[in-house]
Formats: structure tokens, sequence, C-alpha cells
């Protein structure tokens, strides 16, 4: 790990705290309002790639549970962690490992754009939609007892928005290969 | 801006070591499974309440902390009374709410230090493998808090170059140049930490 590796951890945790002080999207057809914290998953998966990415969250987590309130809200501490939906922050950082894994090989400098953009958003929706989710799930049944098909059915009230989320982070990520590239040169 | 959660105070919970706390949280986590009794979880959420409650935190403070989580415990138990029957809610509701404000009140009793230190200490069984440096992650860790503000910072700048055109502010135009302008200051900051030999060994 080189010092820039851990310069590029910290400023990347940094920016998904500065995510969750944007004040949320709503939408009129979406039920749910759309943070922007949860798209770092994706943003740090694309951009700066699995290991570097999922270390940055961890950051994030380890923030979380020594008491900083870094997450969307102003929320954060022990409770947020252990609560019924702490499957999902739990998720972020596989989530983001897998997002990595998936661009670091779908994604090439010098590649068709075509071809960048669709690697970033099947890297976004897999990771940052399909492994959060998961994972969210999974601990949301086993601490409320609550069956993995109600739960399902109530997790697709937030797939537009995480949609959304992907088609933006899909663009962002591109724009930074294209002006700052950072995904080819992986972490030691 | 990252203002800790910690509440100044002289209670037994804020004696007790950082360590004892988490065992603690753990074995009454894992006991509230065992004994999933409805008498027994609602003395357990009624104590635990009392301990949050009697942290020295003003009531409004204590409530706003605890609201979201509550919402989402609140929608949960009514999905689950009507999914699986009042009884399994009453239990499930019981058990993450006495865990809900245990974990609450150690968040609010410990201090950043003491949580740190407790990290470190976790960390040097790995530290011993070769998997990670202690003084990385503490490195990391006063990065992230140095750099919070300052791309807090880019963020505004941001915004007003928008609103100063005409334009409307949105997260979708604004995030790319946001982490352009976060990142590439990696290598200079980067130079200026070895140029220090801050991770010498």
């Amino acid at each position: 790990m080189t010092t820039k590796d851990i310069v590029l951890i910290a400023l990347f945790a940094a920016i998904i705290v500065v995510l969750g002080f944007i004040p949320p999207v709503t939408i009129s057809f979406i039920p749910v309002p759309i943070t922007a914290q949860s798209m770092g998953v994706m943003l740090a998966g694309c951009i700066i790639g699995a290991k570097r990415g999922a270390l940055a969250y961890v950051l994030v987590v380890l923030m979380v549970a020594i008491g900083l309130p870094v997450l969307s809200g102003g929320r954060g501490g022990l409770d947020v962690l252990i609560g019924p939906t702490g499957g999902y922050i739990a998720g972020w950082i596989v989530g983001t490992y897998v997002v990595g894994l998936i661009a670091e090989r779908m994604v090439r400098e010098g590649q068709k754009e075509v071809l960048q953009f669709t690697g970033f958003f099947v890297a976004s929706i897999i990771g940052g939609i399909g492994v959060v989710y998961a994972l969210g799930i999974a601990w949301l049944c086993f601490s409320t007892g609550t069956p993995v098909m109600t739960a399902l059915y109530g997790n697709l009230a937030f797939i537009p928005g995480d949609i959304i989320k992907a088609v933006i982070a899909t663009l962002a990520a591109r724009a930074v290969l294209a002006g700052y590239p950072l995904l080819p040169q992986r972490a030691h | 801006m990252l203002k800790s959660l910690y509440i100044e105070g002289n209670t037994p919970l804020h004696r007790l070591g950082v360590k004892t706390k988490l065992v603690i949280l753990l074995l009454t986590t894992i006991g509230l499974y065992i004994f999933a009794q409805p008498v027994v979880l609602a003395a357990a959420a009624l104590i635990t309440l009392t301990i949050y409650a009697t942290l020295g935190m003003p009531w409004r403070e204590a409530e706003i902390r605890l609201r979201p989580i509550l919402i989402t415990i609140t929608i949960l138990a009514l999905v689950n009374a009507y999914v699986l029957g009042i009884e399994e809610a009453t239990i499930s509701t019981l058990r993450l709410l006495a865990i809900l404000f245990l974990a609450a009140s150690i968040t609010a009793t410990t201090t950043i230090a003491a949580f740190m230190e407790a990290v470190s200490e976790l960390l040097r069984p790995f530290e011993r493998l070769g998997l990670v440096r202690a003084d990385d992650v503490s490195l990391a860790f006063g990065l992230v808090l140095r750099f919070v503000p300052e791309i807090f910072n880019h963020y505004n700048a941001l915004k007003e170059a928008h609103q100063a055109r005409g334009l409307p502010v949105k997260t979708a135009r604004i995030i790319g140049p946001l982490i352009i302008m976060a990142l590439k200051d990696a290598d200079t900051i980067a130079d200026a930490i070895d140029a220090r030999g801050l991770r010498a060994h």
C-alpha cells in the first residue's frame, strides 16, 4: 500500500461523508427520497477500484462505529450498525469491492466510450444494488424475523432511485476516468 | 462539522472501559436471542431505555438521535404484525429496542479517543500477521477528518458557481467535478506525507 493509496482512500471516505450532507433529491414518481451517500458505493468502486474503494468504506463504517455522525441525516453510532438496517451498511463495503472488481475487469483506458459506460453501469448495478441489497435484506430478516419475500417487496420501492444513482455514478466515473484516471493503476 | 456523539457525564456507563462495554453489548445481544420471552425482552428494553434516558442528554437530543431508526423499527413492527402475527412482532420489536437503547447509550458515553484505542488494540493481532499497519489506519483516519471540511468547501464553491450562472444545482452535474477536484490533490498530499517521513519504519 503506497502513501498515495492511503491518501486516496481517505479522500474518498471524506467524499462519501460529504455526499451525506448534500440535501436528498425527491423525484415525483419515486416514493423514497434519493440520498447521494449510497451512490458512494458505485462511485468508489468505479473510480478508485476494488481494494481502495472497499477500504474507504471500512473507514466510513469505523467512523460510524466510534460515534461520528457521518451518515446522511447526521446518523451514526453503534445503534445504527447493529439496528435492522445495519446490513446495508456492511453491504456497502462488500458491494464496493464487487463494483471495483467488475469495473477493473470491464473498463480500460482507450476503450470505446460505449464500452466504458456499459462496464461502469453493469458494475454499479451488480455491486451497488445486488450485493448491497442481498446483505441488507439478510441482516434485516435475521434481526427482525421478517420473511425474505416481504423484505424483498419492500426493497422494490428503492430500485428506481438506485437505478438513477447507477446512471449518475456511471457518468461521473467516466468523467473522472477521462479527466483523472485512477482505476487502471490498482492499489498495491 | 463532525461533532462526536459523545455526551459529557459521569454515569457508571461513562466509567466502564470501552472493551467491557462492547462485550456487554455483544453478550446482551446474544442473550436476547436465547431468552426470547416477551417478559424478559420487555424488562430488558425497559432497563436499557432507563440507562439511555439517564445519561444526562437533553430530552430533545436523545429523541432526535433515535428518531430515524425508531421509525424504521415501527414500520418493520407493523409489517411483522401483519405478516407473522402480533406475538412474533412483539418479540422482535422489543429485542430490537433493547439492543438499540444499549448501543446508543454506549455510543453516547464513549469518547472517540477511547474507541480509537480499542480499534488499534483490535488491529494488533492483524498487524503481527502483516495484514495491516495500525499507524496507517490512524493516518488515514486523521486525513479523513482533515479532508471533510475541505471537500465540503469544494461542494459549496461548485454550487455557487452554478447559481452565479443561473443553472439549477443538480447532484448529477456536480458530482464529477467534485470528485476530480478532491482527488487531484492526492499526489501532492502523498508527497508531503512522504517528505515528512510520517510513514518511515
